[in-house]
Parts: C-alpha cells; structure tokens; sequence
C-alpha cells in the first residue's frame, strides 16, 4: 500500500514539476508582458523595476526559472503584474477558502444525489424512475454548465426572485451557486452509477449472491455496489477539476469573491504574473485530489496494489 | 418421495428481437442421495433447465409447468422469501467460471461466512468456526490465512473448492454443479471432480451435474439426462446411456469421444451441423437436420417418449412401429 | 407462452402412414442451413442506430443546422453587422426571427455566423484530436514496453490537469482569434482518444490475423493502419463522437469568459457573454445563442450515445 502512495506521489510531482516548467515558459513567450526582452521598453519603468527585483529580469531564462522555483519552495507566488501592492499569495488565501467552501457543499451534494439516483435507476430499469433519471442526466450532461447557471440564475433570482444572486452572506445564498455547479456532475455520476450498476449486476458473483439466497437489499448494496462505484471514485479526479473550471463560470456571474472570479479577472487584465501563480496553485490542487481519489480507490479495490 | 419432480418444464426469455424458447417441456425426477448427470451442447437449455426449476432465473424470463416440486413444495408458487431460503439453505449451486463467481472485492471469509449466518443464523465466531472446517472439507490449506484473503489471491482450482465450500455450507439436500470443470485444468477438473464425489458420499446430497463433456458424466453419475434444442432426447442409467443408447444424439455423443485404443487409429467423429436457433424452433425433432436417420415425420411432429424400462427413456421417432428396424449408432 | 408440445396423441401417432418414416434422402439433409440472413458489421451497426430516435433526431437536427447555417447567410438581406438603427433591441417577430441587438443588427444572422464558428472549431478540432490521438494511441500501444510507458506517462499527466487550464494559458500565448482557440483546443482532448485507441490496439495486438500479417512480412506501421485501427474503430468513433460537444463547450466557455472569440466575430459563446448585462431586459438575446448551444450539445451527445449503443456487440437485448 505504502508502495503505491508512494509511486502515485512521484507521479504527482512530476507532474507539478511538468506544469511548473510550462507555465514558465509560456509566460515568457506572451506578448505584451513584462518577460518577453522585446516588449520591455514598452512596460512602465516603474513596473520593470518591480519585476525585475523580483524576477531577475537581467539574468538569463535558465536562472530566472531557477529563481522562480527557489520563490515557490518558498511559497512565495509572486507578485501581481496589475495590482502594484498585492501579491498572488494574499489573492490566493483571500479567495480559496471561500472558494472552497462552496466546493466542498458541491463535492458532497454530488455524490449523496448522484449515486442514489443511479442506484435506483438502475433497480427500476426501464421504469419511470429511470427514464425520468435518465433523461435529466442526459439534459444535465449536455448543458453546459454556463448555460444552467443563466437560466437557474434568470428564473430563481429574476423572474421568481426568490433567491439572491450576489455574494455568500447567508445560506440562501449558497443554493444557486452550488446548484449550478453541481448540474452537470450529478448527472454524469447518476449516468455513471447506474450503467456500472446494471453492468454489475450481471456478474457472476451477482448470481452466486442470489443463489446462497442473500435478500436482495444485500445483494444490490452490498456486493453490486462496491463493484459498481468503482468508476465513480475514479471520477473524483475529473470532479475537482470540473468544479474547479465550473467556479470560473459561476462565481463571475454570481460576484462570488473566490479564487475563481480573480483568476478569470487576471486573464481578462492580462495580470501574467497572477495568472501564472494561480494556474500553479490550481494545479497543485487538483493533483492533490487526484491523490486522495487513489488512495480511497486503493482501499476499496485489493487488487489495485498488485497490478501496479 | 423423490426429492425434486419436474413435469412439463418451459421456460422463455423475452429479449429485444423476440423469445428464445430455451427450454420446451423437459420432466425428470431425482431421489435423494442420487446423483443425475444433464448433458447436451451449450444452447440445450441444460443450464436453464436447473435455473428454472430453482427459482433463479431473471425477470425478463418466464417459467411453466405442470409440476416443480423440491421436497414436496411447489417452488413456482414460492415467495421470494420461500426461495431465498431455498437458496444456499437447502440447495447449493456451484457455476462453472470460479474467476468471476467470486465478488472480487471481500476476503473468501466474508463470503464463505454470509450463507452460515444468514441460513443456520451463526454468530461471527460461529460462522468463522464453521467456514474453516469447511475448508479444510474442501482441502484448502492453512484456512486460518486463506479466509482473509481475497479472490484473486487464489488459484482456479482453488477457487472453484472455495465454491463447492459455499455450496455445502448449510448442508443443503441437494447440490447442483454448471459445468464445474469446464473452465479448468484437466489436472485439476480430475481433483475437483474427485472432491464432489468424495463429499457426496460423506454428506449424502443428491447432486445434479450439469456438463457438456460425457467423460465427467461416467465417473459421477448414477442416471443421465441428454438434452437437445430445449427437451430430453433420452434419460436412463449410466449404464443404459453408455452401452444400451437408443437416440441418434446420444450415439453421436459418445461418437464424438476421443478414444484411444490399443494399436487402433480412429477418426474423430463430430456430428456435423449446428445446434437450432431457440428464436424459431423447428416445429419436429429438434436434433432431425443433423440426424443420419432423419425422416419426414422427424420434421412434422415432435416424438413421443417411448418408455423402455424402469429407468430408461427416450423420444425419437425410430421406435415407432412403422420405422425401420434395428437401427445403431 | 408457449406450453405444449408438438406431440400427436397416441391414437393418430400410432396411425401415422409409412412413407412418413421413410429415411430422408440425403438433399433435404441441411446440416449447415444458416437460418438468419448474415448482414456485414456495418450494416448491423446503421441498423442499430437507426432504431434509436434520439440519436437519429439528433442527426437530422445537425444536418439541418449545418445547412442552414451555409445557405441562409448567402441568400437573406440581412448580413452580419448591418446595423438597422431603426429597431434596436427588438423581440422575435417575423423580419427579425431572433430580434436585434442594441445596434439594431439581426440577431437570427449572427446566430447562423456564429453556427458557423462554433461548428467549424468543433468539427475541426474534433478531427484533429481525433487524428493525433489515434495516431498517439496506436503507436504507444503497438510499440508497448519502455515507449508505451513514457508515453503514457506524459498522457497522464496531461490528463491529471483540468484541461481548460491550460487551454487558457495557450490563448494568452497565441491571442484570441479563431485559429488559436482551434489550436488551444487541440491540446485538450486528443488525450482521451489517445488512451481508448491505446487499449483497443493492445487488446487487438495479439490477434491471429496481426501474427498472420506479421509472419507475412508487413511492417507495423501498415499492420496499424491496415488490421489494428479499422479492427478498434467502434470505441474510436464513439469517444471521437463526443469530442465534437467537448470542443463546442470548450469554445462557448471560453468566449463566455471574454477569452475566446472576439468582437466583430461572434460565436455563440460571445454572444451569451454580450447578453449578459442585458439579461433582465431583454432575455431573448441570450436565450436564443443558449439554446443553440444547447440543441447542438444535446444532438451530438445523442447521435455519441446511439453510436456507442449501435456499436456494442454485447447489447443483443
């Protein structure tokens, strides 16, 4: 087992090490920034001299991507190319927690929705339950997740006004937020449990439970399915990364001060060194989840740590 | 009283582009403490013969008959919560493909131990105890290891002892074995086979063996069903099958042995065709377009169970009065 | 349900006349008498989708759409940014199907133009994931061993990354035009086609007729082209199938945000993101590009699920 963290920890830093380098290096090769040597003279001095403290604008490309990693071990993010007097740091503990807090709400709504609803459909194939299910996770698949987050946003808060649109002072207004974002995983995971749970259930150690006369409440929880979540703890992965895309959407529109919203605000300014920083982050993040979706694949499924 | 009574046995499944008939009128009966062998190619509905009388067969298929009794009880008319008892209580099942009849997931213990304390209501010690001896039954080694070890760790032979350990675990009536060896080595089919016998003996079970190979047939069963295209062409003793056999299918099964005798070189005789398609079964003999003595009537009308003797039975139209003579394989 | 059986009574069984029992000469003997008609694999597979509605409706609603969006612009008197001051910010009526914006232009228009965008950056960028995917896939799994992991390794750690990530990290590179989402976008998917052909050739790597072609002198790269590519196309063309909705989400993402297609141009991402300010107001300057978007999302996931549906062989049921 410790072998196998171990493996997937290395993965994971390559990996950081991989996108590190190519942000870097892609940062040095936008227009109009303060890296590229030919679009320096047009970069405010007062600015180049900032930057150029921090990063070592002088020295050549190999030691500045040095210096950058030395800046990183230390947790240091840099500096916003934008916003003279704020470092990517006091953005990112600004905004993640909040960020977060919706995301975890997210997280688990998910899953408590999404894998009952697949499991039923999936007992009562072809019934109403079912083909309902079904057809809203198709809706749910399809739509993306800007689109919901307009029209949830348009008939809640517009037209019905019930809910409010900006901001998280209350819990009122956690609902659209986390229901926009939750839209589309939900049904990708009802879909997902419920045609790995109709794929379980015709295996043959479904029919050996049945035949040492197990009710069928333990056949279908127990033995179906632990098989069938399978896939479903492999999509945490992907999860993260979705929820994480889905913010930059959904905390535009709804003035959610998260992480998101400052990262899409970076972009549209071209604050390179706040793009760079947060990408980073970003990445950082979601290789630590994918981490922990291994380690609980692990856990559930022995045969994981030979066939590795 | 026999143990189990088939009559009239017809079973149907229901899938997208029409009805498989698998199986079309198939009786039989079984004492206990006796051992009956089902053999046919795959698609004779021997598998869903035993699938059907047990009350194990999915929601899209439908089941008929005149008569399905085990023990006395008709098992058509079952509850769900009748059969479920019925299910690893009284009879045990063991399938033919060990490396997936095992839920991949829990230690053997876990799943050895679920029939005990479902049916014979034993504690987690109690059942532990009991999981145990039954493998040391099954003469797996170092049971104490081996209960929290889980599937994969096993070998095939292995896991198919792991089955028939599941199976007699609540020492039920009767066992029924799906093609237990098929998927097997031959080295170990011997030894598996040799285990079932073995604990026939000491737990006096009535055993039904399923299997398309007459070999595994000879060593273990006391009577013979031979099974084509849905229904029963002949049933009789081991004996009667293998030197008195009057159904061409049959002939052509025990043709089909490979068989070495001293000095002599014969030629591997299969029988030729394919098996019917059970969407549109022919309306006649099922086994007549692959049949040597195949007549007009073979295709009009399905035959009549000529009765031979106390135990020996079998439908084909040749033992009718206006069919040539002394027809042999 | 069928309970009887096709047995005469013992009365008229015993009286059945003699030349029934006379042995069938050996013509009507049809040992090997295939009783269903053989159809290619093809044809089962259009068969089978063809019985799906959705799938079938789904592509006849791209069909129209792609024809529209050709043929409409060339011939309606309205073009993409003639501003008709007169009725700015207008509701559906009949001259102006989708309304008009706040510059008076027709809204119907620049939906059919941005059909054009948004279907062409799908379908092109599809293709090209699909291209170096297969190509990707089908070299690491043929070559198996230390290249097979290497380049595995690096799919994996393009995959472990949320990919609008970096999509929008090369748009600030490349800037915000049509080609350079195109390009943005092919960093995206190809890594999944990849890892499906990857499996299917493995699978497929060990066949009989790879061994015969091989025994027979061919070389890998026309063993892959010839035996192993067309032989894994089922799961290939599913997982493509879905590239396409992947690449239109992508772009509409992107413009939503103000990172992809920029103004005078307009996909259906730009224009939702126009939209947005006027939301309230006039609602129907974003519900008409979102329903686009969605209609189209909806027909391409429909005709990937009939595909998939129509391609698995194990669905008999």
């Amino acid at each position: 087992m410790l072998r196998y963290i171990l493996k997937r920890l290395i993965a994971g830093v390559l990996t950081v090490i991989v996108l590190i380098t190519i942000s870097f290096f892609l940062m040095h090769m936008m227009p109009g920034g303060p890296f590229s040597p030919s679009e320096q003279k047009n970069v405010p001095p007062e600015l180049l001299a900032r930057v150029a403290a921090k990063y070592g604008l002088d020295r050549p490309v190999g030691e500045q991507y040095i210096e950058y990693w030395k800046n990183l071990l230390r947790g240091d993010f840099g500096i916003s190319y934008k916003k003279l007097d704020t470092t990517v740091n006091e953005t990112i503990a600004y905004g993640f927690p909040i960020s977060m807090r919706v995301g975890l709400v997210a997280v688990i709504l998910s899953l408590v929705v999404g894998i009952p609803l697949g499991v039923i459909a999936a007992i009562r194939r072809a019934k109403l339950w079912d083909l309902s299910a079904m057809a809203f996770a198709t809706i749910g698949i399809s739509v993306p997740v800007f689109v919901i987050s307009i029209l949830l946003m348009y008939l809640f808060a517009g037209v019905l006004q019930w809910l409010p649109t900006y901001g998280l002072a209350s819990w009122r207004h956690y609902i659209l937020p986390v229901a926009c974002l939750t839209f589309t995983p939900i049904a990708y995971i009802a879909r997902q449990t419920r045609s790995s749970m109709l794929e379980a259930l015709e295996q043959d150690y479904v029919r050996t439970a049945r035949a040492k006369g197990l009710r069928e409440s333990a056949v279908v929880l127990k033995h179906a399915l632990k098989n069938a979540i399978m896939p479903v703890v492999m999509y945490l992965g992907p999860l993260v990364a979705e929820l994480l895309t889905g913010s930059f959407v959904v905390e535009k529109l709804f003035s959610v001060p998260g992480i998101g919203r400052y990262f899409v605000q970076s972009i549209n300014d071209r604050d390179y060194t706040m793009v760079l920083g947060i990408t980073i982050f970003f990445g950082i993040f979601v290789i630590v989840c994918n981490l922990i979706a291994d380690i609980v694949y692990a856990l559930i499924d022995p045969r994981v740590k030979i066939s590795e | 009283m026999p143990l189990l009574e088939v009559e009239n046995l017809f079973a149907e499944f229901h899938i997208g582009v029409g009805t498989v008939q698998a199986v079309r009128g198939v009786s039989f009966t079984l004492d206990e403490g006796e051992s009956l062998g089902i053999v046919g190619e795959s698609g004779s509905g021997k598998s869903v013969t035993m699938l059907a009388t047990t009350g194990l067969l999915p929601d899209y298929a439908e089941v008929a008959a005149d008569k399905v009794l085990f023990d006395g009880r008709d098992v058509l008319k079952m509850t769900g919560k009748e059969l479920r008892r019925l299910h690893g209580g009284e009879i045990g099942m063991v399938f033919q493909d060990p490396m997936t009849s095992l839920n991949p997931l829990y230690t053997i213990g876990n799943q050895l131990t679920e029939p005990l304390r479902l049916h014979k209501n034993l504690s987690r010690p109690e059942a532990r105890a009991r999981a145990k001896e039954l493998l040391r039954l099954t003469n797996i080694p170092a049971p104490n290891s081996r209960l929290k070890q889980y599937p994969h760790e096993f070998s095939g032979g292995m896991r198919q002892r792991v089955m028939i350990a599941m199976a007699i675990a609540c020492n039920p009536k009767l066992v029924i074995a799906d093609e237990p060896t098929t998927a097997l080595d031959v080295t170990i089919q011997a030894q598996i086979l040799e285990l079932l016998a073995d604990l026939k003996r000491k737990l006096n079970t009535s055993v039904i063996m399923i299997t398309h190979d007459l070999g595994v047939i000879a060593s273990m069963c006391a009577r013979i069903l031979v099974m084509y295209g849905g229904i029963v062409c002949e049933q009789g003793t081991a004996h009667e099958i293998f030197h008195d056999p009057r159904h061409p299918y049959t002939w052509g099964l025990l043709n089909s042995i490979p068989r070495h005798l001293e000095g002599e070189r014969r030629k591997l005789e299969p029988i030729p065709g394919t098996p019917p398609d059970m969407l549109q079964p022919p309306p006649g003999c099922p086994f007549a377009p692959r049949c040597r003595h195949r007549m007009p009537v073979c295709d009009r009308f399905e035959a009549p169970e000529t009765v031979l003797s106390d135990t020996h039975r079998v439908s084909c139209h040749l033992m009718h009065a206006n069919a040539p003579k002394g027809v042999r394989p | 349900m069928n309970t009887r059986r096709n047995i005469p009574d013992a009365a008229s069984y015993a009286a059945l006349p003699k030349e029934l029992f006379e042995p069938s000469s050996a013509s009507q003997r049809d040992n090997e008498l295939i009783s269903r008609p053989s159809v290619t694999y093809w044809q089962d597979v259009w068969r089978r989708f063809r019985r799906d509605p959705l799938a079938v409706g789904g592509l006849f609603l791209i069909l129209v759409l792609a024809i529209m969006a050709i043929v409409i612009p060339m011939v309606s008197p309205y073009t993409y940014s003639g501003m008709d001051l007169s009725s700015m910010n207008q509701g559906p009526t009949w001259r102006h199907p989708a309304g008009t914006d706040q510059m008076g232009r027709d809204q119907f228009i620049r939906i059919l133009y941005g059909a054009r965008i948004s279907l062409s950056i799908g379908v092109v960028a599809a293709i090209i994931n699909f291209l170096i995917g297969v190509v990707y896939g089908g070299v690491s799994g043929y070559l198996g061993g230390r290249a097979d992991m290497i380049m595995m390794r690096i799919v994996d750690i393009l995959i472990s990354l949320p990919q609008l990530l970096y999509i929008v990290l090369i748009m600030l590179v490349l800037g915000s035009n049509m080609v350079s989402v195109i390009i943005a976008l092919c960093f995206a998917s190809w890594t999944r086609t990849a890892r499906v052909v990857r499996s299917e050739v493995m699978r497929l790597k060990h066949s009989e007729y790879v061994l015969a072609a091989r025994l027979s002198g061919a070389k890998g790269a026309h063993i892959l082209r010839k035996h192993l590519i067309p032989n894994a196309m089922g799961p290939i063309i599913v997982s493509t199938a879905f590239l396409i909705p992947n690449a239109i989400f992508s772009e509409a993402f992107l413009s939503f945000l103000g990172i992809g297609i920029q103004a005078p141009m307009a996909s259906w991402g730009t224009l939702a993101n126009d939209a947005i300010p006027t939301l309230l107001s006039n609602p129907h300057m974003m519900l008409f590009p979102v329903l686009m978007i969605c209609v189209t999302m909806f027909s391409f996931n429909f005709i990937g699920d009939g595909l998939r549906d129509a391609l698995d062989p194990r669905l008999k049921r």
